[in-house]
């Protein structure tokens, strides 16, 4: 008799011990056999909910059912899976690794009302990387790019983050002459500054990106849009503009001693360690002082992702939060990888006061407890009352991760753009701004948000561009 | 014209000099920021694969030409290796900018605009521009003898251009170098600011250097701006690395300034913030030298 197997098959990570001594990637995903396995468990729904959850729709029982026709050729299988899966996502071995999957498509996977939900992101990343691994991303690109009918219409796409990739890559599929401007110096945006190594190898990044190279998608970094190039000569010389900008600038808290030595902004705490490789130092020249006692505060990915960090530079480091356990944002896996590493969490401490020493330098943050309500907020969480009690926890490092808004920078040179009071750009169904043929998509029109809910955008304005491009050459 | 027109810039060095002691200009191919930058502004560097990302100012520029000078004092790692290893021919990395708000271009009257050491170069395009919409701009440089640069463009460009400078004397270290700088700097700022009665004061230099001047200016009540140059990592506003306290509000340098009211900005605040990677900054250089000892061994 046929058994139903609820548990989903294991991916291999590395010991504890092992990671904490660098930035090797945690988690070593599938082999082809394990993958196989794995994509088994699937229950092939038509329609699925999983498609559904995700949300640029990927065919997932698609890609897992060539997995599954082709066990005897991994080649083939991979080739073909990766045939479907691009057609809604061309940058799979990112996704596959930082999507908060169990917020997505696999929390409604059948399988996980009666067991462990298939394992998408990681057969999604298995996918990706093999194919990188074997070259065969190379073929199937080698077969598409001739069959693109080159446009003359020009796109510009204003920031390389999740956002502006993707709609560039959709855009370049379609025949689009797509140019995107970055102000860093190296393409990713949030994948290259922000989310460290040990989530997402930056050589895995690179190599997405050749693709979009390949695909006729032009990158030039070090361009400020509104310094560099104004807005208006861009719409002056494009036929349509894409808006990525993300939402770059760290929130502060306002509270004395926020200027103190050794208080960094997680942007700028992450940007030192993941672009600059401030780990290296001094074989790469950027500085970074971590000392023994790290309070990384807030709660979200963003926190793990530094908390994990500074444990990486051989600190001591204690989360800690205004709000409860069962509050925490942050992904399932990246809390359960923090506590494995030796994180420590303290709930409900509101910070209110960093205290420094003769030199300027924190010394120790001052909290007030907070006292959680049964009622909850507009976001359903439970509602906070100080208790007046306080607590001063010792720190010679503080990490600021309570979340981010949109480009200060873009703010003050983009006035014509129709925004909220915090900045966040208004659009329409079609993800078209105030402006005609100015669109706008990821954390520049949601405040905070996923990668993968960036790359949908992108996604979706791309689309957006498309029709609007297709109008203006009728009516011309 | 076409703004977008070069489809791969290459920041070329076309020119590189050591203008005076430990200054050293480049000129280099920059058409795209050669085109917007205005007084006032940035660019940050990255001059090397494995390299840091340094601010620094544009002192001169051609549009047509499409060029930009920079000028770097040899402070540490990074400014000394660019000496070491960048010739005229060879490429830097990655400059992003303009960077930062443009000074603001107003006739506010007699200007003494005020350089320490290499801050000579931000005050220059600056003060320029002052003087070319109707300023009377007095500018003062306070330099060792060796490092005194811009000299005769200044006294061009401006009413007058004073140098107060001072031979380097066997045995003197940055401490007492930097000790006559304010006290001799001091001096000759009250001395001018009696004799020209100035409307504005403009500075740009070290931070201790700029509070030591300001300490002066307060005095008699006059209005002060001061360029600021916290560290900076991306220059873009992401990151608040070069965030500093005005008129008791955290601002972003490299978004909100350079430029700031120099009776707004915390200053104790701003030189703790300035001085603490010096430890690392030290290791990092003596890392470099060390490397360069065993190269120059080979």
């Amino acid at each position: 008799m046929m058994t139903l197997i609820k548990e989903r098959v294991p991916t291999p990570e590395r010991p504890v011990e092992e990671r904490l001594k660098g930035f090797m990637e945690v988690n070593l995903g599938y082999t082809f056999e394990l993958a196989v396995k794995e994509a088994e468990r699937c229950l092939q729904c038509s329609p699925a909910p999983c498609t559904q959850g995700c949300p640029v729709h990927i065919d997932v029982p698609g890609f897992i059912r060539k997995l599954r026709e082709n066990r005897d050729n991994p080649e083939k299988a991979v080739k073909e899976a990766l045939e479907v899966i691009w057609a809604c996502n061309t940058l799979p071995a990112i996704t596959g690794r930082v999507c908060p999957q169990e917020d997505q498509c696999e929390a409604v996977c059948v399988m996980g009302k009666v067991g462990e939900p298939i394992n998408i992101g990681k057969l999604e990343r298995f996918v990706a990387d093999y194919a990188r691994e074997k070259g065969i991303d190379e073929k199937l690109l080698q077969e598409i790019t001739p069959k693109i009918e080159k446009k003359k219409e020009k796109v510009a796409v204003i920031g390389a983050g999740p956002a502006g990739l993707t709609c560039a890559a959709e855009l370049a599929k379609e025949g689009y002459q797509v140019t995107i401007f970055e102000a860093l110096h190296k393409p990713g945006g949030v994948l290259v500054y922000g989310i460290p190594e040990f989530r997402l190898p930056k050589e895995t990044i690179e190599k997405e990106l050749e693709k979009l190279k390949k695909l006729g998608v032009e990158i030039k970094t070090d361009y400020v849009v509104g310094r560099t190039i104004t807005f208006d000569e861009l719409l002056e010389e494009y036929d349509a503009v894409f808006i990525g900008t993300g939402a770059g600038t760290p929130k502060l808290l306002n509270i004395p001693g926020i200027n103190l030595n050794g208080i960094y902004s997680a942007n700028e705490f992450l940007t030192r360690v993941n672009l600059m490789k401030a780990y290296a130092f001094p074989e790469y020249e950027t500085p970074i002082k971590v000392g023994k006692k790290v309070i990384v505060i807030g709660a979200g990915n963003t926190a793990m992702d530094a908390a994990r960090t500074a444990r990486r530079l051989g600190a001591e480091v204690t989360i800690a939060y205004r709000r409860g356990e069962e509050d925490v944002t942050a992904r399932v896996e990246e809390v359960a990888h923090a506590k494995e590493e030796g994180v420590k969490f303290e709930f409900f401490l509101n910070p209110v006061e960093f205290i420094g020493d003769e030199n300027g330098r924190v010394k120790a943050v001052k909290f007030e407890k907070m006292r959680p309500l049964e009622e909850r907020d507009a976001r359903g969480k439970r509602k906070l009352v100080p208790t007046g009690e306080t607590a001063v926890l010792e720190a010679d490092t503080v990490i600021i991760a309570i979340g981010k808004t949109t480009s200060k920078l873009l703010r003050m040179t983009l006035p014509q753009i129709e925004a909220d009071e915090h900045g966040v750009i208004k659009v329409n169904e079609n993800m078209m701004t105030n402006i005609p043929g100015v669109f706008a998509g990821g954390d520049a029109i949601r405040g905070e948000a996923t990668v993968i809910l960036a790359m949908g955008d992108g996604r979706k304005a791309a689309k957006g561009i498309k029709q609007y491009l297709e109008e203006k050459r009728k009516s011309s | 014209m076409n703004v977008c027109a070069e489809v791969f810039i290459v920041y070329e060095i076309l020119e590189k000099r050591e203008i005076a002691a430990n200054n050293v200009l480049y000129k280099i191919h920059a058409p795209h920021i050669a085109r917007k930058v205005q007084p006032g502004q940035f660019v940050v560097v990255r001059a090397f694969e494995n390299g840091e990302r340094i601010p620094l100012t544009p002192v001169m520029w051609d549009a047509e030409e499409g060029w930009i000078t920079l000028v770097t004092f040899i402070r540490g790692r990074t400014t000394l290796r660019m000496n070491m290893e960048l010739q005229e021919g060879d490429k830097i990395l990655n400059i992003a900018g303009p960077l930062g708000n443009p000074a603001p271009m107003k006739k506010f009257g007699k200007i003494l605009a005020i350089g320490m050491i290499t801050g000579i170069v931000e005050v220059y395009p600056i003060a320029k521009a002052w003087q070319e919409i109707g300023n009377e701009v007095i500018t003062l440089h306070i330099v060792p003898e060796p490092m005194i640069i811009l000299k005769e463009d200044l006294e061009k460009a401006v009413s007058k251009h004073i140098v107060e400078s001072f031979p380097l004397k066997e045995g003197m270290g940055m401490p007492e170098i930097f000790k006559e700088l304010v006290t001799r700097g001091q001096a000759k700022v009250r001395e001018l600011i009696e004799k020209e009665k100035p409307d504005l004061v403009f500075m740009v230099g070290p931070a201790r250097g700029q509070k030591a001047i300001f300490d002066v200016v307060k005095e008699y009540g006059i209005p002060m701006e001061v360029d600021l140059h916290p560290i900076m990592v991306d220059g873009t506003g992401m990151c608040g690395a070069c965030r500093v306290t005005v008129g008791g509000e955290v601002k972003f340098a490299c978004v909100d300034g350079p430029s700031f009211n120099a009776y707004e900005v915390n200053w104790e605040e701003l030189i703790a913030r300035s001085e603490f990677y010096a430890d690392l900054e030290k290791k990092a250089l003596e890392d470099y030298l060390t490397k360069l000892q065993q190269g120059g061994a080979q």
